[in-house]
């Protein structure tokens, strides 16, 4: 969620009249999307928010999707968007395509899915890492239980505190976002029962954007003692670092590898393993499971520390130089995926 | 403790920045030239300084690009405003939004990615005495622009331009010449608090980084009422209660209140200095034309 650094207002409303302009026009288009997965070779369309790049995070869709061709020995197109303009076209050129699956990946498409589903109810539809308001019976959506990386984030930080202070900059204080905060609390003290915890909101006018904003709430922090960070802070992250390596303190990172952003200080990150919550979400809808939410945790591999993944070695993660301390958090999190512990979600209902 | 040095150190480098920009509009404002540009000057400021400090490892030709970048970029107001005598509020406005946009298309096909720029190797402004050089140079500019404005005769020219710049043209002081310059240095000022932004307070360049800064400066014009010290004193505050209120957060305060800490404090000054002000005689103060 972190990682939904540069979205403003207005570009919000922009796309709001854009899907407004959009669904005018395929009004008066015929839907007669069909799916003809039978025929052998499927056909897979992802669309990115943005150009893949160096973002790892849509990297990782990228393979996904090549993977869920590979497997049904079919083909994949990946059409990249810069801007909510292009979003809309690649949605549109998508759909008319008429794949089997169009995956999308981001919130950004939440309202041009809902629409585009409306006007063709036989093509299906998979977003990550976001849903529809309401749910459509053929939009599929692959959610992430982002706490419980945390929380493995967090058991680190009470491991590794010399201080016995860990604490975590945050976006907004709303559920949705405490879940990079109080697990990450949660998890230290489940490690270390007498670890004290403290949590910043950056807040203000542009919560995402505001890198120095977020490095004088670290540092109000780590004028307290606090030696360990959780950064989920979008790009304020980066003033996050800065506070941490200033300081000789350390941070954690969230949705990619941010290691190399400040080698040396973040010890770790939570990541979003996007190409798994792809991959088994073309399995669901090519197997007929269509208009569900499924959610990729721990267990499904859906979610993971860089530490617990294959080349941290030279992930430039500080992680890789505790061993000890990467054995305790594999026991906790086969721990959590057998189900004997569970992690508290602040964003649940109820 | 509540109030320490650690405090009071978050504060003035929150403090820079708005400083910086603040001063530029308040002499733009006792020209005559409403500036709410300052946002989208800074944020230009912010990317001229990373990339010149990028490309040439030295932050020092990032600052003064920064301020040429911005200068530069003032021109649209100096141009728009001045010469061709266009709504200078419509222009601010213009010059925010398409700073954020030119510097985003900047940020993708100079640097190839999106939403921020940063790398360890990145040169930023050394620290003296804690503070970076910009800050030092911040408060020297507030004690030169107040000896100006009230003593030196381009000072006295430029108010006169700013109140009535009919009587000032038949004078012979040329409003439109002065007018120009104010907008420039307020170009230079807004650069080098982007610089400061973007070099001094972190180490990187993200897409709309300035986030509300330039807006804030704005108000400090106002609240200063486009005096030198007057705009210091308004910067502090937000500057102080913007710490403040992080620390508040530390002592339980919901995100939600603290947040609305710079804007009550802002309203409870407003409302003290008018009231003040009115129970004074309302006359003729100088800057009372400008504040409005």
């Amino acid at each position: 969620m972190p990682r939904r650094s540069r979205r403003t207002l207005p570009m919000a409303a922009m796309t709001v009249l854009l899907v407004a302009g959009a669904t005018a026009c395929n009004a008066a288009a015929k839907d007669d999307a069909s799916s003809d997965a039978s025929a052998g070779s499927a056909s897979f369309t992802l669309v990115t928010p943005d150009a893949v790049g160096q973002n790892e995070f849509l990297k990782l869709a990228v393979t996904g999707v090549k993977a869920a061709a590979k497997a049904h020995n079919g083909t994949e197109k990946v059409f990249e968007s810069t801007d909510a303009a292009s979003q809309q076209q690649n949605v549109q050129a998508a759909v008319d395509a008429k794949p089997d699956v169009v995956v999308l990946v981001g919130f950004e498409f939440a309202d041009l899915v809902a629409q585009q589903a409306a006007a063709h109810p036989k093509q299906q539809f998979l977003m990550i890492d976001a849903c529809t308001t309401r749910a459509i019976d053929n939009v599929s959506c692959g959610v992430f239980r982002e706490h419980e990386g945390v929380f493995l984030a967090g058991a680190e930080a009470g491991l590794l505190s010399e201080s016995g202070k860990v604490g975590a900059v945050d976006v907004l204080d709303t559920p949705v976002f405490r879940r990079f905060s109080d697990p990450f609390a949660a998890g230290a003290q489940h490690v270390a029962a007498k670890t004290e915890t403290g949590t910043r909101f950056v807040g203000g006018q542009s919560p995402f954007d505001d890198s120095a904003r977020a490095k004088e709430q670290a540092n109000d922090l780590l004028s307290k003692g606090y030696d360990q960070l959780m950064a989920a802070a979008a790009a304020g992250n980066y003033g996050v670092f800065e506070a941490a390596k200033a300081k000789g303190a350390f941070a954690y990172g969230v949705d990619v590898n941010q290691c190399p952003s400040a080698p040396g200080t973040v010890v770790d990150n939570v990541i979003k393993r996007t190409d798994i919550a792809v991959e088994k979400g073309v399995e669901q809808v090519l197997g007929g499971q269509t208009g569900t939410t499924t959610s990729y945790g721990l267990k499904e591999g859906g979610i993971s520390l860089t530490g617990l993944e294959k080349g941290v070695d030279s992930s430039q993660c500080v992680i890789a130089e505790h061993p000890d301390v990467l054995k305790k958090i594999e026991a906790l999190r086969d721990q959590i995926v057998s189900g004997e512990l569970t992690v508290d979600d602040p964003a649940a209902v109820g | 403790m509540f109030f320490d040095s650690d405090l009071l150190m978050s504060a003035l480098r929150a403090l820079t920045p708005i400083l910086l920009a603040s001063l530029g509009g308040a002499i733009c404002e006792r020209a005559g030239v409403f500036n709410i540009g300052l946002e989208g000057m800074m944020l230009m400021g912010c990317f001229t300084a990373v990339a010149t400090s990028w490309f040439t490892g030295s932050p020092w030709l990032g600052v003064l690009a920064a301020a040429l970048a911005s200068a530069v970029y003032s021109l649209i107001l100096a141009v728009g405003a001045v010469t061709l005598r266009g709504d200078a509020v419509v222009l601010g406005i213009a010059l925010n939004l398409l700073a954020v946009g030119l510097t985003s298309f900047l940020l993708r096909t100079v640097f190839g990615v999106q939403g921020t720029f940063d790398d360890p190797s990145l040169a930023g402004l050394p620290l003296v005495g804690g503070f970076s050089p910009l800050a030092y140079l911040a408060w020297a500019a507030v004690g030169v622009a107040a000896l100006m404005l009230s003593r030196h005769v381009w000072g006295l020219r430029l108010r006169g331009v700013g109140e009535a710049p009919d009587a000032a043209a038949t004078l012979g002081v040329s409003p439109v010449r002065y007018q120009y310059g104010a907008v420039l240095v307020s170009g230079v000022l807004c650069g080098l608090a982007g610089a400061q932004l973007a070099l001094g307070n972190v180490t990187l360049f993200s897409e709309n980084m300035t986030a509300g800064r330039g807006w804030i400066a704005v108000v400090a014009v106002m609240l200063g009422r486009a005096l030198p010290l007057g705009v210091l004193l308004a910067a502090l505050l937000f500057g102080l209660s913007e710490a403040a209120g992080f620390r508040l957060q530390g002592l339980g305060l919901p995100q939600q209140a603290t947040d609305a800490a710079p804007y009550v404090v802002t309203l409870g000054a407003l409302f003290l200095t008018t009231a003040r002000r009115r129970r004074r005689t309302p006359s003729t103060s100088p800057s009372a034309g400008a504040v409005s």
